[in-house]
């Protein structure tokens, strides 16, 4: 979980559309039901490499199993108040995930106890 | 980095087990998603952000289910806290008897300038119900504190309940901030007031009504 284990991936970022000055150029809302996570340009484009459980396990999965998948683009955010609206699992790992304050739709990214830094995982969230 | 917000509150859900806590903090909607990963960790805390009167509030809401099996809350998670949530069940006599306890375990661990708030929970479930609304009225007389009765399942009252509490924090600081700085904080302040009760909800408490 810490940042060590997280590979870097070299990603020109300044090709993607909803980024800009290398932070988010805009609004980062719920998938689900657009409650409002961050706001715009709040928190850094960054990729790295990080396994994260998925949103929607299988009901048929063997139990205890958890479905995971590989995330590689982020939002790095240093300080947990720069949210707008968010929730904060308990804590698995040295890390907690991040949920959507208002349809607990998760885990739309990670916090990492350590450092105290929070990621939002791109592919979870829309932008508006 | 530049601070984003205005004021940051610490808050916590208090009162005992099985009283609705996290059903508070955290939506039980009937879609999938409770069913999934997120559901089976648990909620810790959530951060929200309203605007009480053109100020940027964050509020950070911390569950204390799990605790409360101690029949008391350990001062570290006192620690900081501006506003505590007293919750018992409407349906729970024994759970309302608790508040009292409650209120005994926060003026010996808490802030003594905390702002409190009694709910009175699980209101939709009238068959049930073993506390009248009176009675809770009574107690927060009692106490003076402010009481409204909620339901977290049809998310009633909750949201408004945590503006109130918030509301009561900002005037709180407000005030000390006009007494120990009586010139300088009078500008704004009064002018924050004068449309304090007419201000419209936004955002998550758009879906409940109001005090």
């Amino acid at each position: 979980m810490s940042e060590v284990e997280n590979k870097v991936v070299p990603v020109e970022s300044e090709e993607k559309d909803y980024v800009e000055d290398g932070k988010n150029k805009l609004i980062v809302k719920c998938k689900f039901c657009g409650s409002k996570i961050l706001d715009k340009k709040s928190a850094k484009y960054i990729t790295l490499e990080k396994e994260l459980p998925l949103m929607q396990q299988d009901n048929n999965r063997k139990e205890g199993e958890i479905q995971n998948e590989s995330v590689n683009e982020f939002y790095h955010v240093e300080n947990m108040y720069t949210f707008e609206n968010i929730g904060f699992t308990h804590t698995v790992a040295n890390c907690k995930y991040l949920s959507c304050a208002d349809c607990d739709a998760g885990p739309v990214g990670y916090y990492d106890m350590e450092t105290k830094h929070s990621y939002v995982a791109i592919s979870r969230i829309v932008h508006a | 980095m530049a601070k984003t917000y205005d004021y940051l509150f610490k808050l916590l859900l208090i009162g005992d087990s099985g009283v609705g806590k996290t059903s508070i903090l955290f939506r039980f909607s009937e879609d999938a998603f409770n069913i999934s990963f997120i559901s089976t960790i648990g909620i810790d805390f959530k951060i929200r952000t309203i605007d009480l009167d053109g100020k940027k509030v964050k509020l950070q809401i911390w569950d204390t289910a799990g605790q409360e099996r101690f029949r008391t809350i350990t001062t570290a998670y006192y620690r900081g806290s501006m506003g505590i949530m007293l919750v018992y069940d409407v349906t729970n006599e024994k759970s309302f008897e608790n508040i009292k306890n409650w209120i005994r375990n926060i003026e010996e661990n808490a802030s003594a300038d905390v702002e409190k708030m009694i709910l009175g929970n699980k209101c939709d479930l009238e068959a049930k119900r073993q506390v009248s609304k009176e009675r809770g009225e009574q107690l927060a007389v009692e106490y003076q504190i402010k009481f409204i009765e909620t339901s977290a399942k049809d998310s009633l009252n909750v949201e408004s309940a945590f503006y109130t509490l918030a509301r009561d924090i900002k005037a709180k600081m407000e005030k000390k901030q006009e007494a120990s700085n009586p010139a300088g904080a009078r500008s704004g302040a009064h002018q924050i007031r004068a449309n304090e009760q007419q201000r419209k909800p936004t955002s998550w408490l758009s879906r409940c009504s109001l005090l």
